[in-house]
């Protein structure tokens, strides 16, 4: 199978990575009529895979699961999950002939084994649907003509899709259709009913292309999302430690850390982060995220030049093709650092400490938002989805990292992910050596010891004029504005 | 061991104490001695928990002097619920890519830290939890995480033990079990506990403390006949003429059919892999039937009222009929839902968003959690009939979760009722609520049980809070 991206001429690249619109709420007028009555499969059923069954069921749809055999036989979890949930259950080769739309909610690298299993079993004119299209775009997989292709991905756990949904409300979704497979022109129809029937047209919905959305995906998880957070980690405990600040007290800033400072900016983007600073801490902050800019830019545009031009799939897929040697080294490594091994210290530390302790956490995080934001969208991906990919997603990965530190992270993204996550660290990290021989613990671990909180007038208004319109901060308060009410992540 | 060595008299000095700025109680003056057992009392949103959650160490002094605090405090609060229980759901948030998550078993939650694990192990048993030990605490009833809350109290070994409302949601057996364990740690164990209902004021309390407006307005020795009289005047509903707010005229809904019941279950079950939590029930509510029905903890009542409103997963997979629709048959939930008005425990936990008590309301026209949609003025106004009702309309724009538990509930109730809905589903809604709001909450449904509109389901443990104009009763038992 060849690299999909790679066959398209350049105009038709730029085309599909461009594609993105933000959905008015009028064009969900139909609800979910396109896919009533029809018959909606489900492989796979993890947290995606059941919640999303549950919204769909919820909306007057009808859903039940396609196992493999020896899942069903041996009443794995899968299984336990859909028949507690009172789901019809069966075998791919019972239930997949019957199905009008087949939901291909497994982890990335089952993609190929799993739709080289159903296709020759679906049924003329089918649907097949991915919540993530790198095995289309990617992968290059083939899929026979007469059937539909859509995706629809909703940009939050499975966990959360299902609690936005209760409440009655959604998550932010992206939808796409492949359109060399759209035989009978209903894709986008399906897609927009399948969101409905999610909630996402609540929360607001992107069309987009499966090449934008596998692109952006990618350059945000492997960047900012969780490489930033990583190399950040590391680099700020030892650099603590080294300077004499408690092990502990160094653990748990940065441990509960990262999500604290993010919550701020799930709530009002980068300028409400900065704006949690005094003063003299938030000038700080962005000097040294310009820095930090500078110095890191080039490795930004290489990952996402790996990306565009399919460097990082093939030699992902050579190690996974290799046993996953290099990524199973590193996860071993991650385990061993000296943040992983300390545990959170015993002490208090308020909300606002967070913030006047880390003010080099804040600006690794303003750094890392903007580069990815800034890189994408010089690649040609449309705002919208370029801020989904970075700003929107980096407080979810933040509270992974808040429960058991970075091998939590690392276990419970996707495989994809963190192969991305180790190419990051591995350049970043020696990228960040100098820079960090200046930094003391007046930005990390203590905060700054200033007389007062003077500054010089003119300076400030430049920081929050530069802060104000960065362009992330423009399209996030536009999609900020879809998500009225949101609910704090206690 | 002697007492006063463990515990000498607690001293509260003019204390001012903040909390997170939601909250202050001012110039509290209090000695509780060694021998004491304290009941707190006042109204919601007075300060009792606040006051209570003091002598646990909780609050930033700000004045005055806070003497001789105990070292080991075994507390139990909703508060304290709500928080070990948003610490179980978020571990279960977090879940970025496609992992469920299973939860902490409730052995572990019971048996790790433990200081006795011999009397938690009897506990366990008294409670009728044991059948319950490797099921994970998230999927535990409010009942029985509060019993398991209480357990980890009891066994802890206190120096002081505080219970916030500890008898609330419990059924009659446990309850008598519990006042009984009590009574028998009297002279080890001193007590302080927040009680909203006088009736409910152990044999062997000694004292009570009445707060009101953040401030300790009353200490009464028990024994004092004529002052305790008093007290429990002052904390009596005072006769008010109720009126209910009127419906959204612009808020219609489908016709029903009058030959048809509003819901029948046939047969229904409910079943976790070979656990029957609910056994072949067959239950019709008519139009204008009202309902009580009442069980143990664990009987499947939330399990039976989440089959009806459509939240319960298998009701897919049961023989039930609501409002016009047999179940399963491309009808969405919310087709459901735009017929009932609820209000559950479960409801509270689930409604944490920052967002104005006005908007709580108003949410109840919506079904939602949250409001997503723009309200109209008419709902507003209704909104703002309900608050005034509820003695709140001073709090209109203050943000939902800075509120009392208590508060909380009221606006809760308020938004099940403001439709004015054709089923009407109040799982324990005087949960946590003082006498004053709890005879206010009884006088509404009173009212609305009178009207022709809506049909009431009501569900209680407490059988003298019978509500006239309620006639059918159904009992489950625990299986």
């Amino acid at each position: 199978m060849a690299n999909y991206f790679n066959t398209l001429p350049l105009r038709e690249q730029l085309e599909q990575l461009g594609k993105c619109r933000f959905m008015d709420s009028s064009e969900f007028a139909d609800g979910v009529d396109a896919l009533k009555g029809k018959k909606m499969v489900v492989i796979g059923c993890g947290a995606q895979g059941l919640n999303q069954g549950l919204n769909l069921r919820d909306s007057g749809l009808d859903v039940s699961y396609a196992l493999r055999p020896e899942a069903i036989a041996q009443k794995r979890q899968s299984w336990k999950n859909a028949t507690e949930n009172g789901f019809v259950v069966g075998t791919y080769e019972d239930l997949i002939p019957t199905a009008d739309v087949v939901l291909n909610l497994t982890p990335d690298k089952q993609h190929t084994p799993v739709v080289k299993a159903v296709m020759p079993l679906m049924k003329q004119g089918a649907c097949l649907s991915y919540s993530h299209g790198f095995n289309i775009v990617e992968e290059g997989m083939q899929i026979r003509e007469d059937l539909t292709v859509i995706m629809v991905a909703p940009k939050c756990p499975g966990s959360e899709v299902r609690a936005e949904y209760v409440r009655g409300f959604g998550v932010p979704t992206l939808i796409a259709v492949h359109e060399d497979n759209d035989p009978k022109g209903e894709g986008l129809a399906l897609a927009k009913a399948y969101a409905v029937g999610t909630g996402g047209h609540k929360a607001g919905v992107l069309m987009s292309s499966f090449i934008a959305e596998v692109k952006s995906d990618l350059m945000g998880e492997q960047t900012i999302l969780c490489g930033m957070l990583q190399t950040g980690s590391i680099l700020c405990f030892d650099k603590m430690v080294e300077e004499g600040i408690d092990a502990g007290y160094a653990s748990k800033l940065i441990q509960f850390g990262w999500e604290t400072i993010t919550e701020a900016l799930k709530y009002g983007g980068v300028t409400n982060m900065l704006d949690r600073l005094s003063n003299p801490a938030k000038i700080k902050a962005f000097d040294l995220s310009e820095e930090l800019k500078v110095i890191m830019r080039p490795l930004y545009n290489k990952h996402q030049d790996d990306i565009i031009d399919g460097t990082f799939s093939r030699v992902m897929m050579e190690d996974w093709a290799n046993d996953d040697k290099n990524l199973l080294g590193w996860r071993a490594e991650t385990a061993e650092t000296n943040f992983e091994k300390t545990p959170a210290g015993d002490v208090e530390i308020s909300e606002q400490e967070f913030f006047d302790n880390g003010i080099l956490m804040v600006a690794m995080v303003k750094a890392g938002v903007e580069l990815a934001f800034e890189t994408m969208t010089a690649a040609g991906i449309i705002a919208e989805s370029a801020y989904y990919e970075s700003l929107h997603e980096t407080p979810l990965i933040a509270n992974t990292i808040a429960r058991k530190k970075l091998y939590e992270m690392n276990a419970t993204i996707s495989d994809t992910a963190e192969y991305g996550c180790y190419l990051y660290n591995h350049a970043c990290l020696p990228l960040l050596g100098d820079f960090m021989k200046d930094i003391k613990t007046d930005v990390i671990g203590k905060g700054l010891s200033v007389e007062d909180n003077g500054v010089d007038n003119a300076r400030l208004i430049e920081v929050n004029e530069a802060l104000r319109s960065h362009p992330v901060e423009a399209i996030g308060s536009v999609l900020r504005g879809h998500m009225a009410d949101m609910k704090k992540i206690v | 061991m002697d007492k006063t060595t463990r515990l000498g008299s607690i001293q509260l000095e003019k204390a001012t104490v903040n909390f997170d700025d939601r909250f202050t109680l001012s110039e509290i003056d209090w000695t509780i001695e060694q021998n004491q057992h304290w009941v707190i009392t006042g109204t919601n949103g007075s300060g009792k928990s606040a006051l209570a959650a003091v002598l646990a160490g909780v609050g930033d002094i700000e004045n005055g002097t806070i003497s001789n605090l105990p070292t080991k405090v075994g507390l139990v609060s909703f508060e304290a619920q709500a928080e070990l229980i948003a610490k179980e759901l978020k571990k279960d948030d977090a879940d970025i890519m496609d992992v469920i998550a299973i939860g902490t078993p409730v052995e572990e939650m019971i048996f790790d830290h433990c200081q006795d694990p011999e009397l938690a192990k009897t506990l366990v048993d008294k409670f009728g939890l044991t059948p319950l030990l490797d099921r994970a605490f998230r999927k535990l009833s409010t009942g029985e995480t509060r019993k398991v809350m209480l357990i980890r109290a009891l066994s802890s070994k206190p120096d002081l033990l505080i219970l916030d409302e500890p008898f609330d949601g419990l059924d009659v057996d446990t309850l008598a079990m519990l006042q009984a364990h009590l009574a028998s740690i009297i002279d080890t164990t001193p007590m302080v506990l927040v009680l909203n209902r006088f009736d409910e004021m152990p044999d062997f309390i000694t004292h009570i403390a009445y707060v009101d407006h953040g401030r300790l307005a009353l200490t009464v020795d028990k024994n004092d006949e004529n002052a305790f009289n008093e007290l429990y005047q002052l904390l009596h509903l005072k006769t008010t003429d109720l009126s209910v707010p009127e419906a959204d005229p612009a808020n219609t809904l489908p016709a029903l059919d009058p030959s048809q019941p509003l819901v029948k279950l046939n047969q229904a079950t409910i079943k976790y892999g070979e656990t029957v939590i609910v056994d072949k029930l067959d239950w019709t509510i008519e139009k204008g039937q009202h309902w009580q029905l009442s069980g143990p903890n664990g009987s499947g009542k939330t399990g039976v009222l989440s089959l009806i409103t459509g939240d319960h997963p298998q009701c897919y997979v049961n023989d039930i009929f609501v409002f016009g629709f047999q179940r399963g048959n491309g009808e969405s939930i919310w087709q459901i839902k735009q017929f009932i008005g609820y209000v559950s425990t479960a409801l509270q936990w689930e409604y944490r968003v920052s967002t104005s008590c006005r908007n709580v309301i108003i949410s109840g026209f919506y079904d939602s959690i949250g409001m997503y949609t723009k309200s109209s003025d008419k709902q507003k106004k209704i909104a703002d009939q309900w608050l005034t009702l509820l003695g709140m309309n001073d709090r209109a724009d203050q943000p939902f979760n800075k509120l009392s538990y208590g508060d909380q509930r009221l606006l809760l109730i308020a938004r099940a009722m403001v439709k004015h809905p054709p089923l009407l589903i109040l799982d324990e809604p005087c949960l946590g609520l003082d006498d004053m709001n709890r005879q206010l909450v009884l006088a509404l449904i009173e009212k609305i049980c009178q009207g022709s509109e809506t049909t009431v389901l009501y569900v209680n443990h407490h059988t003298e809070d019978r509500i006239n104009g309620i006639e059918n009763y159904l009992g489950l038992k625990k299986n």
